[in-house]
């Protein structure tokens, strides 16, 4: 995974543009130079809306252009339901851009990109990165409903081939989006970004294929960097990216709990003992 | 109004034990990192001092996951004091302190009094930790690891355990799930603690109606935010009624207000751990207007102000007849 540190802190963000994009689902850009310039493909901020709940929100960085980036996200609790209540001109404090990102450097040409449901959020970055080098990329994106697969068409008009599942079939491939990664023609790389159980089953679908695939793993954050070790995941011993802790035997092997916030939170897939 | 200058005039140090800080603002153990994971967002050379995560004698792979619920005005926490152990931090660790732009207070944690003493003897003589807090009150591990602190006996046998192999200033850091937290308070000085620490989590749990199971992989775990303050508030009168040493109060503080109830109750410092999670500023931002809400009331120092809400009740019975 990228190593080198990105310089980060905590900046006033203007919303400039709102948009919804399905019933729950909003997307809100706004002006943020100096965070839009560091921000590497698959990091995220943490949102503070103006009334300061105790906790704030991770989301994934969407875009990142110029002096512009946004979030997009599903409105499922009081904190996102107060960032979709802001409008253009409102502020809003992002501290950011966090966490690891997606490893590039192998310079993949044939990527495929998994996204479940409001994973989609965190690859489009990673997807304009390796198009632009170049690569293939397949978006393999599954949602519960044909009105959930928000921005497809964007995807499309970037240059990727999208494939589609949704749980009640009204678009693309009836199931789980996972089914039509096992039977398509093996990527070089994956990368994915989704649900907990769909996550697994990448990494399961992966390892049948004998592909190597980087996850950004979902867990609730307190500090959301580093500071709390409340968004762990176990790690065999010997990653490269296990802290700064000694190895500790549990259920027969090495294993050291990583901080997703921290260290991730992209993690290869082969490396976690979850 | 106030020059700019009067408002630097203003004296915020404060003293614990032998430790002089300029602010009175300490990062709650285990919410802060060591200090480092929040230098991006604020500066530390205008915080007083960082407590750190809590180290015990062998390191601990901490609890299952998931860690952290987040519940109405605060949350629950459960990390179950995953640490490196002893031996490894300070090969490894404490080095990394030095040069620190504020002071640093090491924590340390255990499950018998003999385990405080080997960490704190160990800890107490590397230069780079300025004191000693004792975390005898966390709720998240499955056996004794609070029950030094609901027990006036045992609070008093690990405190003087402590006190015996080490100088550096110690602070003790009381449970507030206790019926009688004074009379621990009252023990932990006369064992020869310099602080106390008012207050760790209060226990809580929450459950997935889904389910059916509980949110915490540890079942079980600690509340802290704005949730838990008035009992924080109260805590802090009570023992501040009960001792002489000074007191560092915390739970739920956000805002320069939530720390003058602290003050007002009674504590010379506070310390801010949750706060720090939805904005890294707030520490910093007390601080400012701290010196200005005493310019405007024209005083000179914050020590001026501590423990004036203390009026005091004049036996129990008033005191329980006011919670009607
Ligand atoms: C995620 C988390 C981890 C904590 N870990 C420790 C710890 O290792 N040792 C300790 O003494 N207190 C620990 N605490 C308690 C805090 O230091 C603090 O006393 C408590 O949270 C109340 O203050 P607050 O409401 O400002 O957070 C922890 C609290 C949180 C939220
Ligand atoms: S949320 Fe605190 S360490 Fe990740």
């Amino acid at each position: 995974m990228s190593t080198t540190a990105s310089p980060c802190g905590t900046f006033d963000a203007t919303i400039l543009d709102r948009r919804e994009l399905a019933a729950n689902v909003v997307l809100i850009g706004f002006d943020a130079p100096a965070l839009v310039a560091v921000t590497r493909p698959g990091q995220y901020v943490m949102a503070v809306p103006p009334s300061g709940e105790v906790a704030s929100t991770a989301l994934g960085i969407y875009e990142a252009q110029g002096t512009r980036g946004s979030l997009l996200f599903f409105v499922v609790g009081k904190r996102t339901t107060e960032l979709a209540g802001l409008r253009p001109g409102d502020g809003l404090s992002l501290t950011g851009p966090l966490g690891n990102g997606f490893d590039l450097s192998s310079n993949p040409r044939d990527v495929a990109i998994v996204a479940g449901g409001v994973g989609i959020a965190s690859v489009l970055l990673p997807a304009q990165a390796l198009l632009a080098a170049g690569a293939r990329v397949r978006l393999f994106y599954g949602a519960r409903n044909r009105e959930l697969l928000v921005e497809r068409e964007r995807f499309e008009r970037e240059g990727c081939e999208v494939i589609l599942a949704t749980d009640d079939g009204s678009a693309g491939h009836r199931g789980y989006i996972t089914q039509a990664l096992e039977r398509a023609e093996p990527p070089e790389l994956i990368l994915a970004c989704g649900p907990t159980p769909m996550l697994r089953a990448v990494a399961s679908v992966a390892e049948t294929l004998g592909v190597r695939a980087q996850l950004s793993l979902e867990e609730t954050f307190a500090c959301g960097v580093g500071g709390c070790w409340g968004c762990v995941v176990p790690l065999i011993g010997t990653s490269a990216q296990a802290p700064n802790f000694p190895p500790l035997e549990r259920g027969g092997s090495d294993v050291v709990y990583a901080r997703i916030c921290k260290e991730g939170p992209v993690f290869w897939a082969h490396e976690l003992r979850w | 109004m106030v020059s700019a200058s009067g408002l630097h005039d203003i004296d915020l140090t404060t003293k614990i034990g032998s430790l002089t800080l300029a602010y009175p603002t300490l990062m709650g153990s285990g919410c802060y990192g060591s200090g480092e994971e929040f230098a991006p967002f604020v500066d530390l050379a205008k915080i007083g001092a960082v407590v750190l995560k809590s180290v015990t004698r062998h390191p601990r792979l901490g609890n299952p996951t998931p860690r952290l619920v987040h519940t109405p005005a605060g949350m629950l926490n459960a990390i179950g004091l995953q640490n490196p152990g002893i031996e490894w931090y300070l090969e490894h660790d404490v080095a990394k302190f030095a040069g620190r732009p504020c002071t640093i207070v090491g924590s340390v944690a255990g499950f018998s009094v003999d385990d405080y003493a080997y960490v704190c003897e160990l800890l107490g003589q590397r230069s780079e930790i300025a004191a000693i807090e004792l975390n005898i009150s966390c709720p998240n591990v499955a056996s004794e690891g609070e029950t030094f602190a609901c027990d006036p006996r045992l609070t008093g046998k690990v405190v003087r355990a402590a006190r015996e192999v080490t100088d550096k200033t110690l602070i003790v850091k009381l449970s507030p799930n206790v019926t009688d937290i004074a009379s621990i308070a009252r023990e932990a000085q006369s064992a020869g603690a310099d602080a106390l620490a008012v207050i760790n989590t209060v226990r809580g749990m929450a459950i997935d109606v889904e389910t059916w199971r509980p949110r915490l992989g540890n079942v079980t775990g600690g509340l802290s935010g704005p949730a838990i303050r008035p009992i924080a508030v109260l805590a802090v009168y009570e023992v501040a009624r009960a001792v002489t040493i000074p007191i560092i109060g915390q739970g739920g503080i956000e805002t320069t207000s939530d720390a003058l109830e602290f003050f007002l109750a009674g504590a010379s410092a506070v310390s801010i751990g949750t706060a720090n999670f939805t904005d890294p500023r707030v520490p910093v931002r007390i601080v400012e207007e701290l010196r200005a809400y005493l310019a405007q009331r024209n005083l000179r120092s914050l020590s001026s102000i501590v423990g004036r809400a203390n009026v005091g009740f004049a036996n129990a019975q008033q005191y329980e007849g006011d919670e009607g």
